[in-house]
């Protein structure tokens, strides 16, 4: 049997969910023996494979149209999905522009900002998607495992990637399960 | 009692225990959050829910009474799924976001729920409606977006703290919890006790002055005794690396049901005097830094000059704030090993306890009375702690008679607010009693009574009615009323009423039984000392000193008094010492070290028993029998 493909993607992060990843340290061996890693945003496979991996996971809110492509993406190439960390699976600190607003997120952001001069404006190119409210992964798409955590810890990040490296679907309770 | 069974277990509860007190004895746990011993069952948040046989619907086990053959189930599938709904409503209703919440990883029930449920994440998200924050208090934040309605702060104001600031607003989703009538905590009558931040089971209300110090888990608790009245409450002290960070009320204490008052509770967190750690003494005008030896060789050498000299010899004052063991060192030395007529303390002037049959009067009584008659005493004010117990009384009817000349905040709330002339209280609550138990020869008339304090005679006579009809009345003598204090005793020894004698200073009921109970005052002494530890002196105790010769002052901090000093022996604060203190009731509680003192700073009873040696003066007896209490209540 050939080794499991697995691929992952940011959305609206930090990055500090797969720098929890990193933190596995030398770990990252015993899951690469284990397992096919492919495109992740630290490799230079930047897309999952047309053909499908078995494991997606992805970190990050859906703040914007480009997030949501990237999500459906890895659901329609992707067998089992996963949301890691608290962005993924509550919307998290990015969130917190739902409470004002993403117009005026954008304005205080991009003009008001003591820094800006006159001129500030806020940024419109097509190739930049366009600003949404903010949404947790599974109010875009179906979500298999959720592993909160702002960041999960990287002990429960290595037993979710050695629970699936070995076919199985990690359970997180206990000791394992934090929201922050 | 009642014999009924939870999972399978057999239990056995007093008539009247709910479901989920029997639970919790039973060592079973049934996630609730509106739910606190210490209120009434309320049957809100619904997170308490069980299964039991033959009722059809799921049951609040916290407003259930266990009934006799009860079978209850408190974690079948059906149980367990109507729970994780009930979160996953809470958690969709408002915003509550753990990753910047300072109760999160143990201090919050709403996440401990949620994760004693293995929630992973919230089926139905936020609507995202923003909520208010309001900022405008000096000790809290409370922010709406983290409240989950479980109405435990409004039920802590009303039930334990009969403040009523807190209340909601509106119904269903559009419920808020509001202060007053919808104004900002920091304009309304709240008083500041912090009880509703220490009940609050999410983190809705955020305390400024611990919030992200330190989890539960992460700092120290030590179970002690507050030192700001002569209530004496139970507290726990929170420390991390040897810093403060909380005072709570402690749940358990016999004294205060953990509530604590804003001197309790904010005031050792709002310190921000100056601490003295190192001996000083002064040299060319200034105060210097001094070792311990010539710091007491000098004070030693002052003192035995001027021991067993009379009005020219040492003034000695030591503050109530002092534990028993230091106050009656401070006696034995001062008073009697060097003969000062003037060693007091600085509750001298203040109110004794009131003893009664050998007994002081139990706090206890005033949570049973149906009458409270107040002396002589803002309970708003000083003393809140006892204020509480009678506020939260008067929605069940209990009768509140004030009888003070001055200015006092019960007057508002009395059903009979009475202002007899100056020094005529004593005439008039004999006045009252009298007529009260009908006509008694030996005792004046109402005419009489009324006519010598200036109160009204239907007045006098409608409080000796409700005095008389009351089942469990109570009095409670305040400092207003010392002049009275003696006779009231002997009054209510005749007519069975209990009296509850407040004291000034957390040790000021030990300072009375020391004999330290003159006022301070300063006539022609040549020397002073103070034994003022961490206490604020009073107003006017530096000017008062300005004259005397010499002034030794023992103290923590800096103030005007250790400014004029010629010599400062720095000691312990309250949260560093270890000792006892007797409260208004007579119960001895002990004060237990929560922070280690800083090097160079010595016990208060450290350093009299280094001047007691240096003057060849044994300190000998026991501080506890020398209390002379019949009952040592602990």
């Amino acid at each position: 049997m050939s080794k499991p493909k697995i691929s992952s993607d940011w959305l609206a992060v930090c990055s500090g969910c797969h720098m929890s990843l990193l933190d596995i340290d030398e770990r990252i061996v015993e899951i690469a023996k284990l397992v096919d890693i492919r495109s992740t945003p630290i490799t230079d496979l930047k897309e999952p494979d047309e053909d499908g991996v078995d494991v997606g996971i992805l970190s990050g809110a859906v703040n914007m149209t480009t997030h949501e492509e990237v999500a459906k993406r890895m659901r329609e190439r992707c067998k089992i999905l996963v949301a890691l960390g608290d962005c993924a699976v509550f919307g998290g600190v990015v969130a917190m522009r739902n409470l004002c607003g993403t117009e005026e997120a954008l304005r205080r952001a991009y003009v008001e900002t003591e820094s800006t001069d006159d001129e500030g404006k806020i940024p419109s190119s097509p190739e930049l998607g366009k600003p949404t409210p903010v949404r947790a992964l599974h109010e875009v798409v179906k979500v298999d495992v959720f592993v909160p955590g702002c960041p999960p810890d990287a002990d429960v990040i290595y037993y979710v990637l050695s629970e699936l490296a070995q076919g199985r679907i990690p359970e997180i309770k206990d000791e394992k399960l934090h929201w922050h | 009692m009642i014999r009924f069974t939870i999972d399978g277990q057999q239990v056995e509860v007093p008539e009247g225990t709910t479901v989920l007190r029997a639970a919790d004895q039973a060592g079973i746990y049934i996630p609730r959050l509106c739910d606190h011993p210490s209120l009434t069952p309320y049957g809100g948040c619904r997170l308490c829910i069980v299964e039991v046989e033959g009722i059809p619907t799921l049951q609040t086990s916290c407003t259930l009474q266990a009934r006799d053959g009860m079978v209850v189930y408190t974690n079948t599938p059906k149980v367990r799924e109507a729970r994780e709904f009930v979160l996953t409503m809470l958690f969709s209703e408002r915003n509550h976001f753990c990753m910047y919440c300072q109760e999160s990883g143990g201090d919050c029930e709403l996440q401990s729920a949620a994760y004693g449920e293995d929630m992973t994440h919230w089926p139905i998200q936020p609507n995202w409606h923003p909520y208010p924050v309001d900022a405008s208090h000096p000790d809290f934040v409370l922010d709406h977006n983290r409240c989950v309605l479980c109405r435990r702060c409004v039920r802590a104001c009303a039930e334990l703290v009969g403040n009523f600031t807190l209340n909601v607003r509106d119904r269903g989703s559009k419920t808020m919890i509001i202060a007053d009538l919808d104004v900002p905590l920091g304009e309304s009558s709240c008083i500041n006790c912090g009880t509703c931040v220490q009940i609050c089971p999410t983190g809705a209300f955020i305390d400024r002055h611990s919030a992200y110090l330190g989890l539960d888990a992460e700092v120290e608790q030590t179970p002690s005794v507050c030192v700001g009245c002569s209530v004496g409450c139970g507290i726990e002290i929170a420390t991390r690396d040897n810093h403060l960070v909380r005072v709570d009320g402690d749940w358990e204490a016999p004294v205060n049901d953990g509530l604590l008052c804003e001197v309790g509770r904010y005031q050792p967190v709002r310190d921000e005097r100056k601490r003295i750690v190192t001996p000083l003494i002064r040299k060319d005008g200034s105060l210097q830094e001094a070792t311990w030896d010539e710091a007491l060789n000098l004070v030693a050498e002052k003192l035995k000059s001027l021991a067993g000299r009379g009005s020219d010899g040492i003034a000695a004052l030591a503050s109530t704030r002092l534990p028993a063991e230091a106050l009656y060192f401070f006696q034995q030395l001062f008073a009697e090993g060097l003969g000062s007529e003037m060693a007091t303390s600085t509750d001298g002037h203040a109110a004794r306890s009131v003893i009664v049959n050998g007994q002081a009067g139990s706090l206890e009584a005033l949570k049973t009375a149906d009458c409270v008659i107040v002396l002589g005493e803002d309970l708003v004010k000083d003393h809140q702690v006892a204020g509480f117990f009678v506020k939260r009384a008067l929605p069940q009817g209990t009768r509140l008679i004030v009888i003070d000349s001055g200015e006092n905040a019960l007057h508002e709330l009395a059903n009979y607010s009475l202002r007899p002339r100056p020094e005529t209280i004593r005439d008039l609550v004999a006045g009252i009693l009298a007529a009260s138990k009908g006509s008694d020869p030996s005792q004046p008339d109402v005419a009489t009574t009324s006519q010598r304090t200036g109160v009204d005679a239907d007045t006098i006579q409608a409080v000796a009615q409700v005095i008389a009809l009351a089942q469990n009345p109570v009095f409670v003598c305040g400092a207003g009323a010392a002049e009275a204090a003696e006779e009231l005793a002997k009054l209510a020894t005749s007519f069975e009423i209990p009296v509850i004698g407040l004291g000034g200073g957390a040790n000021s009921f030990a300072a009375a039984k020391y004999g330290l109970d003159k006022a301070f005052t300063v006539n022609g002494q040549q020397a002073a000392y103070l034994a003022l530890g961490d206490d604020n002196p009073a107003q006017d105790l530096a000017q008062q000193l300005a004259n005397v010769p010499f002034v030794a002052v023992q103290a923590s901090y800096v103030s005007p008094v250790t400014d004029i000093a010629d010599v400062v022996l720095p000691v312990e604060i309250w949260a560093e010492l270890e000792g006892h203190y007797v409260n208004l009731e007579g119960r001895v509680q002990e004060a237990r070290r929560a922070l280690t003192p800083p090097a160079g700073v010595r016990s208060n009873t450290e350093v009299l028993q280094a001047l007691a040696q240096r003057l060849g003066i044994a300190l000998d007896g026991n501080w506890l029998a020398e209390l002379g209490l019949e009952t040592v209540v602990a």
